[in-house]
């Protein structure tokens, strides 16, 4: 990082300390700071990321998205649990539960393919979401922090094709 | 009955509760919208223009992006460049919209040189030749020329005003003694087709027409129009100043079951209507920029060209009508331009009017070839009859500038329609 910016993000930083104008903007910072998905981010690129996020709440028991919908957004648990859950005919499979500070849904930033899976809030939940074309849009605006989004998502997926290939090698008998 | 049943019951209610409540909610809404629309009905075209140049400029403001400049400063130096060009623009058409005085010229003009080259079509030649057409010509073109002379003859007022004027009148220099003699030609100018009960063909000066009853409270009229479009700027700057919390706003009241549907279509009609109204606005601006050059070169004054070209840029918005229209202003000027130079060697100046409809024609040809195929490529397609529908609607509703937002609100509706059935269906809520 230049040291302009170091100072500019210091500033705004420090700023928002000493006002404490915006709790709740401050509170969404610290806590987008926890997420993995940008840890990598400094206090001004979270709060560029911040600006273009949609806080969402949820009854318990309430679908956040459905398997087979196209999928238009990233969701970060602010507080709250969320199944994640895959229906077939006759049972359901929970894949995994959810807690704060997760996410999910993230193929959604990268195109408009179904939903795998479902998503369910198990208890009132808050969220984050984060819209696909927002993402786009901060690109032009600030292309540095989006790079930085999009290489974190680049090795998620990386990550999971290894997994993947591991899990089909295991499970494919050797030729020989 | 169980605590699973109480709680089951609850939530039955409180959705009712709910239900009822937004229902109300939305209903008090909508009375309370069509009772401010009814009331404030004159400041709803400066708002819809105000918001429609914020949002056809948003790029540019997304563009100009200083990351130390604090945002409300950014909007304000994009927007104060967008807004001298504007200025400067309109300040070049508005001088050369013409006063009181220059209008009753243009009539006197129009009305002289009209007369004077249908007199020259219809003249017989000098060595007493037969001309055969001219007999078919005046039986055509007379009755015609007949009617437009008494729709743009000067009434008993405006005759009593041009002369004021032409011994000098209100602070103005005299009218220059050639349009003078004009307004005394036309003041001979008879009837061409002789009436069935008239006792004589050159029966003297034609009848005044009724004189108008002057307009009450014109002054006051005026003064709330410009108040009342004080606002467009006011709400292109307002809305400038939004860095998506208007989009937010709206969007957080949607229920979660269609918080991602309307993400997609709302950016999907953002996208789809941005692209349509962008890509009008360059038509439109290559169109203006295209006449007022091939104007500059048949030898009509820059600051007119410009003028001409402008209207006629702006009013290529309508489809159909605007080329009409800017061949009416382009012609009607080359009929009363005097003492005019083409920059083209070998033109006449005589048949400058001849030149106006050819131009008119080749920018025509060239905004259907090239400009549209280029800068509304990808936006949304009308079909004809719809605009020609929509554009007759529009004028009855609201005049010209129902016609120029006939096909923008068209547009508007077709893609929102089409998006949200589409996205419903994808969604799987029907």
């Amino acid at each position: 990082m230049s040291t302009r910016n170091l100072v500019a993000d210091k500033l705004l930083w420090e700023t928002l300390e000493r006002w404490k104008r915006s709790t709740p903007e401050l509170d969404r910072i610290q806590f987008l700071k926890t997420v993995p998905f940008f840890d990598q981010l400094s206090n001004r690129q979270l709060k560029s990321v911040s600006d273009i996020m949609f806080e969402r709440t949820y009854d318990a028991d309430e679908s956040i998205f459905e398997e087979g919908q196209p999928g238009a957004a990233l969701f970060l648990i602010l507080d709250g649990k969320v199944a994640v859950e895959v229906l077939r005919e006759t049972s359901t499979t929970r894949l995994a539960v959810l807690q704060k500070g997760a996410f999910f849904g993230e193929m959604a930033l990268l195109d408009e393919t179904p939903r795998s899976a479902t998503a369910r809030a198990l208890e009132p939940t808050r969220t984050l979401a984060l819209y696909r074309n927002d993402l786009t849009g901060l690109v032009h605006r600030d292309a540095k922090t989006a790079c930085q989004i999009y290489r974190v998502l680049a090795g998620m997926i990386a990550e999971r094709l290894r997994l993947t290939n591991e899990l089909v090698q295991m499970k494919t008998p050797a030729l020989d | 009955m169980s605590n699973g049943q109480d709680f089951e019951e609850i939530a039955r209610e409180r959705k009712t509760r709910r239900t009822v409540f937004y229902l109300t909610f939305a209903a008090l809404t909508l009375i309370v919208a069509g009772f401010l629309i009814w009331k404030l009905s004159s400041l709803i075209l400066p708002i819809i223009v105000g918001a429609l140049l914020a949002f056809v400029f948003r790029p540019v403001k997304e563009r100009f992006k200083i990351r130390w400049l604090p945002h409300e400063v950014q909007v304000l130096c994009s927007f104060a460049a967008i807004g001298l060009v504007l200025f400067f623009a309109f300040n070049t058409l508005r001088k050369h919209i013409p006063d009181e005085e220059q209008k009753l010229e243009f009539k006197v003009r129009l009305n002289y040189k009209l007369n004077e080259k249908y007199r020259q079509l219809v003249a017989k030649p000098a060595e007493e030749k037969s001309n055969a057409v001219a007999p078919l010509i005046e039986n055509e073109l007379g009755p015609l020329m007949d009617k437009f002379n008494q729709s743009i003859e000067l009434n008993p007022e405006e005759r009593d005003l041009f002369l004021k004027y032409a011994a000098g009148y209100n602070g103005k220099p005299p009218i220059e003694p050639k349009f003078v003699d004009y307004f005394r030609a036309n003041q001979r100018t008879g009837k061409y087709v002789i009436p069935e009960n008239a006792p004589d063909r050159e029966g003297g000066p034609i009848a005044p027409a009724a004189a108008q009853p002057p307009t009450p409270g014109k002054g006051a009229t005026l003064e709330n129009k410009v108040s009342a479009w004080m606002l467009a700027p006011l709400i292109f700057i307002f809305l400038g100043f939004d860095n998506g919390q208007i989009r937010r706003f709206f969007i957080g009241l949607v229920p979660n079951r269609y918080f991602e549907l309307s993400l997609t279509v709302v950016d999907r009609l953002d996208d789809a209507i941005g692209k349509y109204l962008r890509g009008t606005l360059t038509e439109c601006f290559l169109v203006g920029l295209t006449l007022t050059v091939g104007l500059v070169l048949l030898g009509i004054p820059p600051g007119i060209a410009v003028a001409i070209g402008m209207v006629a840029g702006l009013l290529n918005a309508i489809p159909f009508v605007g080329t009409a229209l800017a061949l009416v202003i382009g012609v009607g000027y080359a009929l009363i331009a005097e003492n005019v130079r083409p920059l083209i060697p070998g033109l006449n100046p005589n048949d400058l009017a001849l030149y106006v409809v050819i131009l008119v024609v080749i920018t025509h040809v060239l905004d259907d070839v090239v400009f549209q195929p280029f800068v509304l490529g990808s936006a949304v397609n009308v079909h004809p009859l719809v605009v020609v529908i929509a554009i007759i609607g529009g004028s009855l509703l609201m005049g010209l500038w129902g016609m120029l937002f006939a096909i923008p609100a068209v547009v508007v509706v077709k893609t929102a329609v089409a998006t949200f059935f589409k996205e419903l269906k994808a969604y799987r809520i029907i």
